[in-house]
């Protein structure tokens, strides 16, 4: 399954993200007044899509987008470049996402993981050659995502209605106001010229994109329905990776693993 | 002399309670040791048996498939497997329906999962641990290494006993449960035209996808 793609493409897309956002936040559930709560599990009759019309339109035009501009770019990316390459790429713009991970990691209290990512950053930076390597993995400092769409959710947010969003793909309500507060704490150097920084997401896109080849094409080929194949996957997804610290079974397992009930 | 007899008797009967014991323990240690591996040495034997098949390099990518789906059928519960993904659509299913679904099903994922025979990299499987689950249920965690890069991939395995034996029942892969998945995509054909239009969707895509002779 694909990792959602980070492509921030600056100032309309957070005009985009907050129309989309804002008039449904209130029907966000409350902020919790006690302890975290734990996300629920998704079972299928729970994958919240009241606008699934609109989101399979919009599913629709991502997928051709990718069948005609970003796979095949993707495929030509991975022909030509050593895995190798493709991989310290990733690292790259992963030692970049380094704010947004401490930040997250503070604000759910995840103190250790917060110190382990400050220790990734400078390990990477500068041993790793400004990121290229990733001798801190192999340093027992080992990688894990964090972004603010988690953090609500640890917080006791729910993920709110599933949104596609336009070249982004799949997210929710909680996931898509997330990415604002995101890419607000993501490096960017503003004294960058906007093309250099628009060619470095167009690298970062592709080159994530080729990361994916044989995961998007099987998983097309297997999938019954691929937007509900999608969206379970990232529900589920969304879930496992809010409730890291302790993967243990809960209320929505049930009905998955006993659905005779009892 | 009648103490040192009763210290006698109950000496012999101390060494007989001991015999007795150590026989009791054999044939207790003897009745337990056939039956079932633990969960975490059931996962154990099915990825060894997997990367053992899949590290063949004289076989065929056919024979491979082959012997991959056949391993692969011994440690999968399908059976309950589909009783899981159908959820409430199971019991409204004939006795015929369900053996057909259970058949295409099986098929589906050895189909599915027999393609990944040529994209073999040299990945390992290392199991990082195990819990209970509620109900009796079992989940292995493990992690599938890539040393040619590219990150580790988790998959849990959650297993169920069936007379005596431990079968999988789901894979939880990188967090996302099978199970769930094909559940989530099922309901939407079913409630579009009913098992017998999943029925055919199903048939439709292995004969597409060259099925495995069995």
């Amino acid at each position: 399954m694909p990792k959602r793609m980070s492509w921030c493409g600056g100032s309309t897309l957070t005009v985009l993200l907050l129309i989309l956002a804002t008039p449904g936040l209130a029907q966000m559930e409350a902020l919790p007044s006690g302890p975290p709560t734990r996300a629920q599990e998704v079972s299928a009759a729970a994958e919240n899509d009241p606008i699934e019309s609109v989101n399979r339109k919009i599913f629709w035009f991502n997928d051709h987008l990718d069948m005609y501009v970003l796979e095949p770019v993707a495929k030509g990316w991975h022909f030509v470049l050593p895995d190798r390459v493709e991989t310290s790429i990733t690292n790259f713009f992963y030692n970049l996402r380094f704010p947004i991970h401490t930040l997250n990691d503070l604000l759910q209290g995840k103190f250790k993981n917060a110190g382990i990512d400050v220790g990734r950053f400078v390990v990477n930076t500068t041993v790793g050659v400004a990121g290229f390597f990733d001798p801190a993995t192999g340093w027992g400092l080992p990688m894990h995502w964090e972004d603010f769409g988690q953090t609500l959710g640890w917080w006791g947010v729910g993920p709110g209605p599933y949104l596609v969003l336009p070249i982004l793909g799949p997210s929710d309500l909680r996931d898509g106001g997330g990415l604002i507060v995101d890419s607000a704490a993501s490096i960017t150097p503003f004294f960058v010229n906007t093309y250099i920084l628009l060619g470095a997401r167009a690298v970062e896109l592709v080159n994530t994109r080729a990361q994916y080849l044989d995961v998007v094409r099987k998983a097309k080929e297997s999938a019954f329905d691929y937007y509900t194949f999608v969206r379970n996957a990232y529900l589920q997804r969304r879930v496992g990776l809010i409730n890291d610290e302790e993967p243990h079974e809960d209320a929505g397992q049930e009905d998955l693993y006993h659905p005779e009930g009892k | 002399m009648k103490s040192m007899r009763g210290w006698g008797v109950l000496q012999e009967v101390r060494s007989w309670f001991v015999v007795a014991l150590a026989f009791g323990l054999v044939a207790a240690s003897t009745r337990v040791a056939p039956a079932a591996d633990t969960p975490p040495q059931v996962v154990r034997k099915l990825t060894d048996a997997v990367i053992a098949v899949l590290q063949e390099k004289s076989m065929s990518a056919d024979a491979k498939r082959d012997k991959i789906r056949n391993i692969v059928v011994d440690y999968i519960d399908f059976p309950t497997m589909s009783r899981l993904v159908l959820a409430r659509n199971w019991s409204g299913l004939n006795e015929g329906q369900k053996k057909s679904f259970i058949e295409e099903f099986k098929q589906h994922l050895s189909v599915t999962y027999g393609k990944n025979v040529e994209s073999y990299n040299n990945e390992k499987v290392q199991i990082t641990g195990d819990r209970d689950e509620s109900r009796g249920d079992w989940t292995v965690q493990t992690k599938i290494l890539r040393p040619e890069g590219g990150g580790d991939i988790l998959v849990d395995y959650r297993l169920r006993q069936v007379s005596g034996e431990w079968k999988v029942i789901d894979l939880v892969i990188e967090r996302v449960s099978l199970v769930s998945n094909f559940r989530s995509q099922f309901q939407d054909v079913m409630a579009n035209g009913g098992i017998d239009r999943l029925l055919k969707l199903l048939h439709e895509k292995n004969a597409a996808g060259q099925p495995l002779k069995s």
